[in-house]
């Protein structure tokens, strides 16, 4: 073939050459140019390796449904695999390579596959190297797994950049009365008379440049018009945009490529969006694809679709052959036979039907081109691209064998294929249409409109019409007026099309390929039938059949007509599969958005975030929260940091940063008997100024949440719960107060993030408070006792509610103050804890005085647990309703043997042991066991390893008994004994004190 | 009484950001928020927006999905019984009325204005903030990055109320969308 690019025409800019790189040579293509055309004007012909059998393969189309021409693209961190060099824009220093290819796509060693070919039919891998039966040799998952790396190896559709993405993508959301997809004739249209009936119109189009088909042609007067109007009536235009999939209400995914098209994008700006659209109408004038034939070698680099051909001429100014064989069974091949014949090719046209009329002919053959009725092409000559077509005559209904012609390009065109996709997303079944030998968009009732040859409609100004026809529709089905058009009626071609997929000789032997990208010639789906996979779901799975990165636009029709050849049906008795979105691929980046590394979850700082991190703490994530985890001083590292802290709570006093708790506020005359009824423990008398523990079941009796509750006056109370329940009480409440009780006058809001909160813990507290309050009586033991709530001021003037209550075991006190004054708090109370030698503590100290006292966290309350198995059952209530009253006392919730908290001390004080492990009785180590373990921790008032966690009947059950922690793939096994959960000061004298 | 430390305090830069060339955005934290919430029950409705609207300085008080500027403050209506009171104090509801709740350290207050402010939020939030859909005097409870922030829309911008903890992840995502239109933080 010699391509080359002609001295004048086409749409690229002449005047702005752009260097390029392929396969590590510098070649030059201009500013307009796709990396398919640049490649194509430097008559570069090979450019990827079939990823099976290693063939050659070249440019087969000039859009998105390339198939054959796959490359890498970028380099380092930026290297992409399978880009589609006819949608890639060229830019200045564009580096590409060829890939599935070693040493290189002209010459690939892995070409020896294809010689071999005739062994690797659909299903080869799974037939050879999943068992060879009678003898099984070398079956089983382990043999698969092996053989599996090489066979990938072998395989191949690129290998992207290992390196950390460099770029930014972001999500948008965008809106619109009517979007159109699609900017060719019907696009244009549909767009124009939506807008002119006043709704807000959005037109995204693919390409870069708007026109859709009319790019193709040779004459563009009709673009600037049709732009110029559309600005004029205000439709808002996004280029280099694909509407990717139709989604429910009118929702649309788009994926737009904002700086793949430049050589050194701003660093501000992402490089892909997705958007989700929301639009009240969607027209769909996605246009059509044509598609290929099934004949010998069809997949040869020099064999591509008609329209293709015209594309390379018209748009990028280049004759892509200089001997041209033009197949066609259609009309719509005959402008592109013609315009190349008149840039100076030699055109042959090989027309399937036996006879045309001459409208149909006549511009073609009065620009020379030649023209034989009753053929077709039976078999593309030439290895690394076409040399010569082997053609195939009419004979009677079937095909012999005719002449060879030489050339060096082969245009097919064998129908077309209306782009359904976007509404087949919807659930609307396309519909074969025997007239046109195509799928049409099937019927839908929702607000969706196809439109031109997305809709079956043939040739410019009929899809004009068809636009026009949909714009209005749109527009009165929004409300407004717009003039009532009739849609044109399908196809629109002269001469009828003569429906052909496959040429067929009889006695020659021909590779065919049905779906060029994924290697499945027309034998491999007949063998597909002839071993059952009948189904075309099966079809597609068994031969690889539409599942390529094209997802089957080029191949699957034939398949189809293959596989209903073969079972005796016509096609749509065989069926399609469904579309799925992406109708093409969108990058992970798009889908990931910003929602990556620091803001891969949206992160929640308490206001003494910055603070903490002042002062050494090592930070963790609990929930969406950063919570100090630990304060190492000088080397410590995590065990040693912690068993100091806590140490030094039981000692003196700690502070410890507890915001992250939820808080909500309850008010309203009904807040007493709304919690009451939430609470399984009675909170109706609950005296104002007075805190109370308490424990939430769910409707279905098992604890849901726990917590303390604050009475501040006589309709306001204070409720915290867990850090990891927060939420989930939150909406509990709203929801127990909207659906079940709205004649209850309470009022439920979050104010976790209105009060920072610290626990100040250890003997030593009420100390430090009595120095930090302005008055000092408010926090004494009188005033302040245990459960004792006040609302006082710090010193600084800084408000704050304290509350007497100890997660620690010690005396100690929850303190809240508002959040912007979170640092001058911590200032004030650190520096009286450290004058006290107190400490900071984190989350492991929390931890490890909260396992020693025995108190339960969600670790306990795993929404498995009823508040008896908790220990906490006596806490009921038996004289109240409350909500899971009646289900806690369900047979299962009440056995005797269920599991109940415990405490877990090695036999052998010096043993460790781990959360997580089986307790199990030492003659049965398997299974369930006896129980489960569900926190450990150093213990430093005990001096030695403690756990807390469930075993069947509770301590009492197993006291004297020895046990078994089994931890089988950490550990080991490590004997036990099971002790009460209130592992230090049981009778609470050191909280109370 | 102390000063007020904000969630975005020693992460609040100012100065020019971004693409060169026209300000597309800018970007500001509306310090000392002073914020309340009123609310009623279904029977005393008028009871309690008569007292919000007297609170705010304001003829009436707003309907659903706006907002009502007064002479102490401003009311946004963000749920059916609730009310916002901004800018001003709130004086106590009799419980038989309704409640008040101070939530000014609970909200950090962000604004977008500029030629790009609507298009460069529609990349954070899933609302139609188009003219006619969101005028100024819109009030929305909707979501960034899935966090609940509720928006009013102003004569000065957008008033984006920040749930505090959450604020200075957002204010980052905010800002690294906003430099792609030129943003300046004042």
């Amino acid at each position: 073939m010699a391509a080359r690019r002609l001295a004048e025409g086409g749409r690229i800019d002449r005047t702005q050459p752009l260097n390029f790189s392929w396969d590590d040579r510098v070649m030059t293509g201009y500013r307009g140019d796709t990396l398919a055309s640049a490649l194509l004007a430097n008559n570069e012909r090979v450019l990827g390796r079939s990823f099976k059998y290693h063939r050659p393969r070249g440019v087969m189309s000039a859009g998105v449904e390339e198939s054959g021409a796959l490359v890498t693209a970028g380099a380092g961190a930026r290297r992409d695999p399978n880009v589609r060099v006819t949608v890639q824009e060229l830019y200045e220093g564009l580096t590409a390579t060829g890939q599935s290819a070693w040493p290189n796509v002209r010459f690939d060693v892995g070409g020896v596959n294809n010689l071999f070919s005739r062994f690797f039919v659909a299903g080869f891998y799974y037939k050879t190297f999943m068992g060879a039966p009678p003898f099984e040799w070398g079956s089983g998952t382990g043999w698969w797994m092996w053989y599996e790396k090489f066979i990938r190896k072998a395989a191949g559709m690129g290998e992207a950049s290992r390196e950390p993405d460099p770029d930014q993508y972001e999500h948008a959301h965008v809106y619109c009365d009517v979007l159109v997809v699609g900017s060719g004739p019907a696009g244009f249209a549909a767009a124009h008379t939506a807008a002119e009936a006043g709704l807000d119109v959005l037109l995204v189009e693919q390409d870069y440049e708007l026109g859709g088909d009319y790019l193709n042609g040779s004459d563009y007067t009709v673009l600037s018009t049709w732009i110029d109007a559309l600005k004029s009536a205000g439709v808002r235009i996004m280029t280099r945009t694909t509407a990717f999939g139709l989604y429910d209400h009118g929702v649309a995914g788009l994926y737009e490529r904002v700086t793949d098209h430049l050589s050194s994008p701003s660093s501000y700006q992402p490089r892909h969006r997705l958007w989700t659209l929301r639009a009240r109408h969607t027209i769909v004038a996605a246009g059509a694809l044509e598609r290929h034939l099934a004949f010998g070698d069809n997949d040869r680099p020099g064999v591509m679709s008609a329209s293709a051909g015209r594309t390379y001429l018209n748009r990028y100014g280049i004759l892509p052959g200089e001997r041209i064989i033009v197949a066609t069974n259609n009309d719509s091949a005959y402008p592109a036979a013609a315009e190349l014949a008149q840039a100076g090719a030699a055109v042959k046209l090989l027309e399937a039907r036996n006879a045309v009329s001459s409208g149909v002919s006549q511009t073609a053959t009065e620009h020379g081109v030649s023209l034989s009725l009753g053929s077709v092409p039976m078999r593309a000559r030439g290895k690394k691209g076409v040399t010569a077509l082997q053609t195939a005559v009419a004979d009677g209904s079937a095909w012999r064998a005719g002449s060879t012609e030489q050339c060096d390009l082969v245009l097919v065109s064998a129908g077309w294929s209306p782009v359904v996709n976007l509404l087949s997303h919807r659930g609307a079944k396309p519909v074969w249409d025997v007239d046109n030998a195509c799928f049409l968009p099937g019927d839908t009732d929702e607000p969706v409109t196809m439109a031109g040859s997305a809709a079956g409609v043939w040739n410019h100004e009929r899809c004009l019409v068809s636009g026009q026809a949909a714009g209005g529709r749109a527009a009165r089905a929004l409300g407004h007026s717009a003039p009532a058009i009739e849609a044109p009626e399908l196809g629109g071609w002269v001469e009828p099309i003569r429906p052909l997929y496959e040429v067929r000789v009889p006695g020659r032997k021909l590779k065919s390929f049905a779906d060029i990208q994924s290697d499945v010639t027309t034998e491999d789906v007949r063998l597909a039938h002839r071993e059952g996979f009948v189904s075309v779901e099966h079809l597609k799975r068994y031969t690889g059949l539409g599942m390529a990165t094209d997802q089957g636009k080029m191949g699957n029709v034939i398949g189809l007509a293959l596989m209903a050849e073969a079972q005796g049906k016509e096609i749509p008795e065989v069926g399609t599969t469904t579309f799925r979105p992406p109708y093409t691929p969108v990058g992970i980046g798009a889908l990931r958005g910003r929602s990556v590394g620091a803001h891969f979850k949206p992160l929640r700082r308490t206001p003494m975030h910055d603070w903490n991190l002042e002062h050494g703490a090592a930070m963790t994530e609990a929930g969406l929260w950063q919570r100090p985890w630990y304060f190492p001083q000088h080397d410590e590292g995590l065990n040693e940091a912690y068993v100091r802290e806590a140490e030094t709570v039981r000692r003196m006093v700690g502070l410890c940063d507890v915001t992250s708790l939820g808080k909500i506020a309850v008010q309203g005359p009904d807040a007493a008997r709304f919690l009451n009824r939430v609470y399984s423990n009675a909170f109706a008398k609950l005296a104002i100024g007075k805190a109370r523990y308490g424990i939430m079941l769910r409707d279905d009796g098992i604890v849901m949440d726990d917590g303390t509750t604050w009475r501040l006056s006589e309709t306001d109370f204070f409720m915290t719960t867990t850090t990891a329940h927060a939420v989930q009480t939150m909406a509990w409440l709203e929801e127990l107060l909207q659906t079940r009780w709205p004649d209850l006058r309470v009022h439920v809001t979050s104010v976790s993030e209105q009060w920072g909160g610290v626990a100040v813990a250890g003997p030593k507290s009420r100390d430090v408070l009595e120095e930090c309050v302005t008055d000092a009586s408010m926090v004494s033991n009188d005033t302040l006792p245990f459960m004792g709530v006040v609302e006082t001021l710090l010193k600084g003037d800084v408000p704050c509610r304290i509350a007497r209550i100890s997660f620690s075991g010690e005396r100690a006190y929850e303190v809240y103050f508002p959040s912007d004054f979170a640092g001058v708090t911590m200032k004030l109370l650190w520096n009286c804890v450290k004058s006290k030698e107190g400490c900071l503590y984190g989350l492991e100290a929390l931890g490890a005085l909260r396992v020693e006292k025995g108190h339960v966290t969600h670790a306990e309350l795993d929404g498995r647990m009823t508040i008896d198995d908790a220990g906490l059952g006596k806490m009921a209530s038996t004289k109240k309703s409350y909500i899971g009253n009646v289900l806690r006392r369900r047979p299962e919730l009440v056995r005797e043997d269920r599991p109940r908290l415990v405490g877990i001390f090695p036999k052998d004080r010096s043993e460790i042991f781990n959360a997580g492990a089986i307790i199990c009785a030492p003659d049965h180590v398997s299974g369930h066991g006896e129980g489960w373990i569900t926190a450990v921790t150093h213990s430093p008032d005990l001096g030695h390893w403690i756990g807390i966690g469930y075993v069947k009947g509770g301590h009492e059950n197993w006291e004297g008994k020895a046990l078994i922690a089994a931890d089988p793939v950490r550990k080991g096994n490590t004997d036990i004994e099971v002790v009460s959960p209130h592992m230090i000061d049981p009778s609470g004298e050191r909280m109370r004190g | 009484m102390a000063d007020r430390i904000s969630a975005l305090d020693g992460h609040y830069n100012t100065g020019r950001f971004g693409e060169p060339g026209e300000i597309g955005v800018t970007l500001s934290e509306v310090r000392s928020l002073t914020l309340y919430q009123l609310a009623a029950w279904p029977d005393t409705i008028d009871a309690v927006a008569a007292k919000a609207a007297e609170m705010a300085g304001a003829d009436a008080a707003p309907g659903p999905c706006a907002a009502t500027l007064g002479s102490q403050g401003a009311l946004l209506r963000i749920e059916p019984l609730k009310w916002w009171l901004y800018g001003a104090e709130a004086r106590a509801i009799d419980p038989e009325q309704g409640t008040a709740l101070e939530l000014s350290h609970s909200r950090t207050h962000v604004r977008l204005a500029g030629p790009y402010a609507r298009v460069c939020l529609n990349r954070l939030i899933p609302l139609d903030l188009r003219g006619q859909s969101c005028p100024v005097g819109a009030v929305a409870s909707t979501a960034m990055h899935h966090v609940a922030v509720t928006l009013w829309r102003s004569n000065n911008g957008f008033e984006l109320f920040l749930p505090r903890g959450f604020a200075l992840s957002l204010w980052e995502m905010l800002f690294d969308t906003a430099v792609q239109f030129g943003v300046e933080i004042s």
